[in-house]
Order: structure tokens, then C-alpha cells, then sequence
């Protein structure tokens, strides 16, 4: 059980970085145009 | 000059280069010019940033070619093109590049691009929106994870769950729960804080004492699990029913965009640039503010009118659907009047304008809606003001129920609490009224009709006697050939069309009624002479010069016949070949067309129609006949007319009076409705409390239909927070109400009002 203790915060600092990502992605307007982050992948610059 | 009426620009397609001109964006390169539609970028030293209008995008990979070309421009920087609104925003540096170099780069790779300079304000409600998002979901995200937290407590038998993991597990619960408390919860504690500093109660105060109650209990808990908090800490309800609030909150702000979005869409209609005739007779694109009365403009196809002006050249089909509520495309061409604001539809018109700025009619339009959304309405006052009393009310019972639980056990007295403070939705009871008639006068703005004053929404519901006026309102100022009479012997299509021919030749309001009704295009008038106030003598024949007479079109005496005429006190007129009398032509005014339809809709609601007019007694019986009104009255002065409205409310009617807004003033002013045909007159000057903007009798009709749907929402929003406040708050007391339900409860409440009101925005198009 002793993993747990690595776990846990392991847990915390992981959801923390996703939070990071979710703001990364609302604030470059992800979440407005739908298909064009989709397509920006198949750009090519 | 330039004239080219009919070049094939298509509105969705890219923009070819402006003719005309070599740099048809140079202008833009002045620091005034570009300071209307750029500001300082925030946080970044000699940086601007600034906002296009893209015109070609067509999808998502648009976009992306629109970012890549902007970015390769020097001096550019922080692209960002949305492919949904086609707007690009920027920032860039004065020295190394100039609005005309993007311009000229977007015009190259296809597509067009305008300044856009009132973007900028909706990149602060943008901001809002994604803030919004944002704190929505870190609330979300966070309940996630601690609940993951808080199953072992709930799922393990007692004892099994050693105390070091719990406190492990409370520390994270904890870690997750700051920024939902930090940053999901901060638009809560700042008006909470606002309310406490202006010593008053607001809607915010509850929810954010629940909040801080739970979390500082859970805290006490967590770190020290002796207090008399309990060892049990309630982490979970905390980023749970924010979730649930922010929920309800996200969900209001999207569906009151949506609803205000015909208003907005009438805020926002001017361009910010337009092509100008400069002295040596090219165009150059100028900023709409510097545009004066007398200036020539080009308008392409897909363009607003920036101003309010006639057409010089050019025709085209004009869509004025948002100011007048008309929605088939007008045709116009050169002579013709077009409103700022307005849509060229399909090819390019030269405009020279007449009114800019505040005197436009979209100006005012925007003034008076501008003014409409701002007032109260006298429901909505009332609310107010059982708003703060109810809250205190909340905050006691909490406290009372609190101190009940107490010898209970504190965690559970401050739960019940909680759940008190979080369930009671004084949200769904303010909201009520003011989202229904916001959604009921947005769908009335899309049909052409202007609500002044939003009271009137409400006193409209209950109307049911509508008095028109005659001139103006049921007639149009023009006038109509009602009866054509002929002697016996006398061909009536024969002598209608040589009428018709000679009244081509005038512009007297009788000429041009008896040429419009009788076009005579198988004739042709020539020698033409007006005799002023009598009538009209010249030489009629058939196209090929065959049958040629010499006619007279007049007064019974200027006709030198007898007249056979009905001894009829109408307007007449008269033809004759000077021995022979040859047609009568009995003349009114001209009822609008959708006269009769309007009536019968109003009737179908079961409302009295009714008629009243200065006018003669057979005119008015005449009209009222041919309308399908069964009361009218004649002969009214206007005292006359206002003690007749003022009689009828005595009897205890209510009624709306539907005038021309200018010679009704009194009448106008003491109904208990009152709307006016808003072509005649300045709009701000129209006395009334409704303004048709279109000239379309039937949208009376439709405003009594939607203000009594409107009324029925309200009352439907009214009962339903009411009884929610009525059950859920005793619950919450007697502890039946777990604090997730009751932040459920709260947000499902608010967002039922807002959809409910949401629905008379759909509605509208029905009847």
C-alpha cells in the first residue's frame, strides 16, 4: 500500500498538468472552430 | 466617373482588386485610419493588435491558409483566423508593416479582408465566453478527480481505510478543491463581495457563503481530524455543485447570446471602411466616420450601406429585412432611397449619401433599442424589490437551521446549512421576467416592429380593443382609383387607356393614380399641356399614330362637358374630347394592402377593431367596408378622438391606438398601447410605445399574439420559481436536500427559465 503514497500525489500532479492543457486549448480557441484545429495537422507549415 | 452596374462579382467569391485605384488600401496606412479599428496590444511594448473581417473564407482549411499568409509577413505576429466567424485578429508593429501590406498579401492568395474595428469589442466578449469555459471546466475536471478521492471513504467498510491514507487522500481532495475554490468560484465571491460592500443582499451572497462554509468545515477536518468537524471530510460536494452552478451559468450565457443575438445583429451592421469617389475620380477605401453628407460611395454586392442615401447608378436587390422586418430582397435602383445598414444583395450600386452617423435611421433604430433594453419594467421592479428581503429571509432560515442541527453534530448542522444557502434560486425569480420579454421583443425586432417600452409588452397582453387611424396608418399617402364610370356607347378599356396615357404625363397625386391603375401602353399622349389646380389637355393616339384625339383629364368645368358623373362627394375626375363626355373617375385614398388580413387576424384574436378618423362620414364608412371594421367614427376632432379612447377605458376596455405617430399625438399618448407607423416620422420623435419600422398592417397582430405568449411565459417562469423556492427550501431545511442536490437543483431551476423564455425567440415566425 505504501505505493499509494507516490500514487496519489503522482494523481495530483498529473491532473494539474491536464488542467494546464484544457487552458492551453481554450485560450487558442480550440473549442470556437471545431475542424480547423483537425485539419491545421494536415498543413503544411 | 465610374459607372459599372453589373460587374460579376459574386458576394462569397474572392474580391478582385478594387478598379480604379492602385492602392485602394494606402488610406488605411494613417495612423487616424488605423487607430479607428486597432488598440495598443496588451502587455507588449509598440505592438498593436487589430482585427479583419475575412470575405472569401469558405472552411476550416481557409483558415489556416489565412493564418500562414498573415504570419509570413514581417512585423506580424500572433495570428489567429477563426473559421467560423471569418475573423482574423493580429497583433503587429507599426514600424515594420501597414494595414495596406496585409490587404495586399490577402488579396493576392484570393481573399478579401475590412477593418473591423467594433471586433475588437466582441474579442472582450469572447474573452468572457472563454473565461467562462474555462473556469467551467476546471470545476468540472477537479470533481472528477476528487471524487476518485472520496470513493474508498464511501466504498471501503469502516476501518478499513487506515489514517494515513485518508489524510493522504483528504490532502489531495484538498489540493484539487483550491482552484475550483480559487479560480471556478471567483465570479461568486466578487459580486458576493460587491453586494457586501454596498451593504446589501445580492444573489450571489448565499452561494458564496455555502461554498466557503463547506470548504472551511472539510478543511478543519482534513488537517485536523479531532476537531469537532468530524474525521468525515464532504470534499466532493464542493467542486460538485460548483459544477453544477457554472453549468447552469454557461448554459444561461450561451442561451441569452443566442436570444439578444437579433438585437446584436442590428447593433452590429455597419461597415467600418467604404470605397469613396475622391476628386480625380477614383475610389479609396476611407473609415465610414469620415464619410460626410454629398460623398459618392460604391457598394459591392454583399456589402452594408454605410450610410443612409439614394443610388446614383447601378441596380440591385436590396435586403432591408432587419430594419423593416420586409423580408423579400427590395429592387432598387437609381433615384431610390437606401438605409444604412441595409444589405446590397446582387450587383454594385454607386450611393450618394445623405444622412451619416447619428442621423441615420439605423442609428436611431439602435438608440431606442438601445434605450428599450435598459428600462425596467414594472414586473421586473417588483421582483427587486422582494429579492432582498427574500434573501435575508434565506440567510436567517440557514442560521436557524444550523442552530436546530447543531446538538446533532456541527458537520451535519453545517451541511443542512449549506444546502440551504446553495438551494434557494432567487436567480430563477429575478430572471423570469426580464429573459421573457428580452426574447419577446428580440423576435418582435426581427419582424420589423421596435419595442420602445418593454412595460408594453406587458400591458399589450391584455388589450382588447384596437383603434386605428385612418390616413396614414390604414391608408397610404397616395391616392387610388376606386369606381371608373363611362356613358352608355363610350369603349371603357378605350378611354381608360387614353386617360391612363395622358395622366403619364403628370405628377399630380390624382394623375398618377388613374396612370397607375390604367397604364395605357397602347397609347401614347403628346402636346401635353398641365393647366395648374384644373387639369390636363393634350393630343392622344395609338402607338402607330392612328385615332388621335384631343383630350381632356380634369375638373368637371376645366372638361367643357357636361358631366355625367354620380353626384358623389369623392374626388372625381373627368375625361372628355371637349364636346363629348367620355369617363368619371371616382378617387380615395389608397388602402394598404394587407389592410383587410390585418383586421381579420385581430379579429380572430377576438379583439375589437375599430375606426376613427377626422375624415368625412362616407369616406370613412367607405374604408371601413373595404377593411371589414365593423365600428367606425367620423368626423373626430382630435379631443374627440382622445375622449373616445378615454371613454372606452372607463368602460373598462384596454386599448391600443395604432396611428401615424404624428397627428394621433394625444390619443396616441393616453391608450394604454400605443403604436405608430415608423415611416413618416423621425423614429426618436414617435410618441409610442411600438414602432413598425416596415409599413406592414398584419405585425399589429403579430405584436398582441407574441405579447400574449410573452405573458403566459412569464407567468409560466413566475409559478415555476416559485414553487420551486416553496418546496426546496423547506426540504433543504428539514435536511432532506444533499448539497450536490442542491447545487443541481439551483442551476436546473435558473436554466429552465432562461429555456422557457428562449422559446418565444423560436416561436416567432408562427402565429
Amino acid at each position: 500500500m505504501d505505493i499509494l503514497f507516490l500514487l496519489i500525489p503522482l494523481s495530483v500532479a498529473l491532473a494539474l498538468l491536464i488542467l494546464g492543457g484544457l487552458g492551453w486549448a481554450v485560450w487558442r480557441g480550440q473549442f470556437e472552430a471545431l475542424e480547423q484545429e483537425g485539419e491545421r495537422i494536415l498543413h503544411d507549415d | 466617373m465610374q459607372t459599372a452596374p453589373s460587374l460579376p462579382l459574386l458576394s462569397a467569391g474572392p474580391v478582385p482588386p478594387a478598379a480604379g485605384s492602385a492602392t485602394p488600401w494606402a488610406a488605411l496606412d494613417e495612423p487616424a485610419e488605423w487607430e479607428g479599428f486597432s488598440r495598443p496590444a496588451a502587455g507588449r511594448e509598440g505592438w498593436w493588435e487589430s482585427c479583419l473581417a475575412i470575405e472569401g473564407m469558405h472552411c476550416a482549411a481557409c483558415a489556416l491558409t489565412v493564418e500562414s499568409v498573415l504570419r509570413k509577413l514581417p512585423g506580424v505576429d500572433a495570428v489567429q483566423v477563426n473559421g467560423v466567424t471569418a475573423v482574423a485578429r493580429l497583433q503587429w508593429q507599426p514600424q515594420a508593416t501597414r494595414p495596406s501590406a496585409w490587404m495586399a498579401a490577402l488579396r493576392q492568395a484570393g481573399y478579401g479582408a475590412l477593418p473591423a474595428g467594433d471586433l475588437l469589442l466582441a474579442g472582450n466578449r469572447q474573452r468572457a465566453q472563454r473565461l467562462m469555459l474555462w473556469r467551467w471546466l476546471v470545476a468540472g475536471f477537479c470533481m472528477m478527480q476528487v471524487m476518485m478521492y472520496a470513493a474508498p471513504a464511501y466504498l471501503a467498510p469502516a476501518g478499513e481505510i487506515t489514517p494515513d491514507i485518508r489524510a493522504l487522500l483528504g490532502w489531495a481532495s484538498w489540493v484539487l478543491t483550491l482552484p475550483v475554490l480559487l479560480f471556478s468560484c471567483w465570479p461568486f465571491f466578487a459580486a458576493a463581495l460587491r453586494d457586501v460592500r454596498h451593504l446589501r443582499i445580492g444573489m450571489d451572497v448565499p452561494v458564496a457563503l455555502g461554498v466557503l462554509i463547506a470548504f472551511g468545515a472539510s478543511t478543519a477536518a482534513t488537517f485536523d481530524p479531532a476537531s469537532p468537524w468530524g474525521e468525515h471530510a464532504s470534499y466532493d460536494s464542493v467542486p460538485m455543485f460548483v459544477f453544477f452552478l457554472l453549468s447552469g451559468r454557461l448554459l444561461e450565457q450561451r442561451l441569452r447570446d443566442r436570444t439578444a443575438g437579433a438585437l446584436e445583429a442590428l447593433m452590429r451592421r455597419l461597415p467600418d471602411s467604404v470605397e469613396r469617389q475622391e476628386a480625380d475620380g477614383s475610389f479609396r477605401a476611407v473609415a465610414v466616420r469620415r464619410l460626410v453628407a454629398g460623398d459618392l460611395v460604391r457598394v459591392l454586392p454583399g456589402q452594408a450601406f454605410p450610410a443612409d442615401g439614394d443610388v446614383e447608378s447601378g441596380e440591385s436587390r436590396v435586403d432591408q429585412s432587419l430594419l423593416t422586418g420586409e423580408s423579400k430582397p427590395l429592387l432598387r435602383r437609381a433615384g431610390d432611397g437606401v438605409i444604412a445598414g441595409s444589405h446590397n444583395l446582387t450587383s454594385l450600386l454607386l450611393v450618394r449619401v445623405r444622412r451619416v452617423g447619428a442621423q441615420t435611421r439605423y442609428a436611431e433604430i439602435v438608440a431606442l433599442m438601445e434605450q428599450a433594453s435598459l428600462e425596467k419594467p414594472g414586473l421586473v421592479q417588483l421582483v427587486d424589490r422582494i429579492a432582498s428581503p427574500f434573501l435575508a429571509a434565506v440567510l436567517l432560515a440557514a442560521a436557524a437551521a444550523a442552530w436546530w442541527w447543531w446538538p446533532f453534530g456541527q458537520a451535519h448542522a453545517m451541511a443542512v446549512a449549506v444546502s440551504v444557502l446553495i438551494v434557494t434560486c432567487p436567480c430563477a425569480l429575478s430572471l423570469a421576467t426580464p429573459a421573457a420579454m428580452l426574447a419577446g421583443a428580440g423576435a418582435l425586432a426581427r419582424r420589423g416592429v421596435l419595442v420602445r417600452k418593454l412595460q408594453a409588452l406587458e400591458s399589450c397582453a391584455a388589450v382588447d380593443t384596437v383603434i386605428f387611424d385612418k390616413t396614414g396608418t390604414l391608408t397610404e399617402d397616395r391616392m387610388d382609383v376606386v369606381m371608373a364610370h363611362t356613358p352608355a356607347g363610350v369603349n371603357r378599356d378605350e378611354v381608360c387607356g387614353m386617360a391612363g396615357a395622358l395622366a403619364r404625363h403628370s405628377l399630380h397625386p390624382v394623375s398618377r393614380a388613374i396612370a397607375a391603375r390604367f397604364p395605357g401602353v397602347e397609347w401614347v399622349a403628346s402636346e401635353v399641356e398641365e393647366v395648374t389646380g384644373r387639369g390636363l389637355r393634350g393630343k392622344v393616339a395609338r402607338l402607330n399614330g392612328s385615332d388621335a384625339r384631343y383630350l381632356y383629364l380634369g375638373s368637371a368645368f376645366f372638361c367643357r362637358a357636361p358631366v355625367q358623373g354620380r353626384d358623389v362627394p369623392v374626388l372625381q375626375a373627368h375625361l372628355s374630347d371637349g364636346e363629348h363626355y367620355l369617363a368619371g373617375f371616382e378617387l380615395d385614398e389608397a388602402m394598404r394592402p394587407d389592410a383587410a388580413q390585418a383586421v381579420a387576424a385581430l379579429l380572430k384574436l377576438g379583439i375589437r377593431v375599430q375606426l376613427l378618423s377626422g375624415d368625412t362620414g362616407r369616406a370613412v364608412a367607405q374604408l371601413a367596408r373595404r377593411a371589414g371594421i365593423e365600428w367606425c367614427f367620423a368626423e373626430c376632432t382630435p379631443e374627440a378622438k382622445l375622449e373616445h379612447v378615454c371613454g372606452l377605458q372607463r368602460e373598462g376596455h384596454r386599448v391600443m391606438m395604432v396611428g401615424d405617430g404624428m397627428n394621433d399625438g394625444p390619443s396616441l399618448a393616453v391608450a394604454d398601447v400605443s403604436m405608430a407607423m415608423g415611416q413618416a416620422v423621425p423614429l426618436a420623435q414617435a410618441g409610442a410605445d411600438f414602432i413598425m419600422t416596415g409599413n406592414r398592417l398584419l405585425t399589429v397582430a403579430d405584436v398582441l399574439a407574441q405579447a400574449r405568449r410573452t405573458r403566459a411565459v412569464v407567468r409560466q417562469n413566475l409559478l415555476w420559481a416559485a414553487l420551486y423556492n416553496a418546496t426546496c427550501v423547506p426540504l433543504a431545511i428539514l435536511g432532506y436536500m444533499p448539497t450536490w442536490l442542491a447545487g443541481f437543483g439551483m442551476a436546473a431551476s435558473s436554466l429552465l427559465v432562461v429555456a422557457n423564455s428562449a422559446r418565444l425567440a423560436r416561436n416567432a415566425g408562427k402565429n
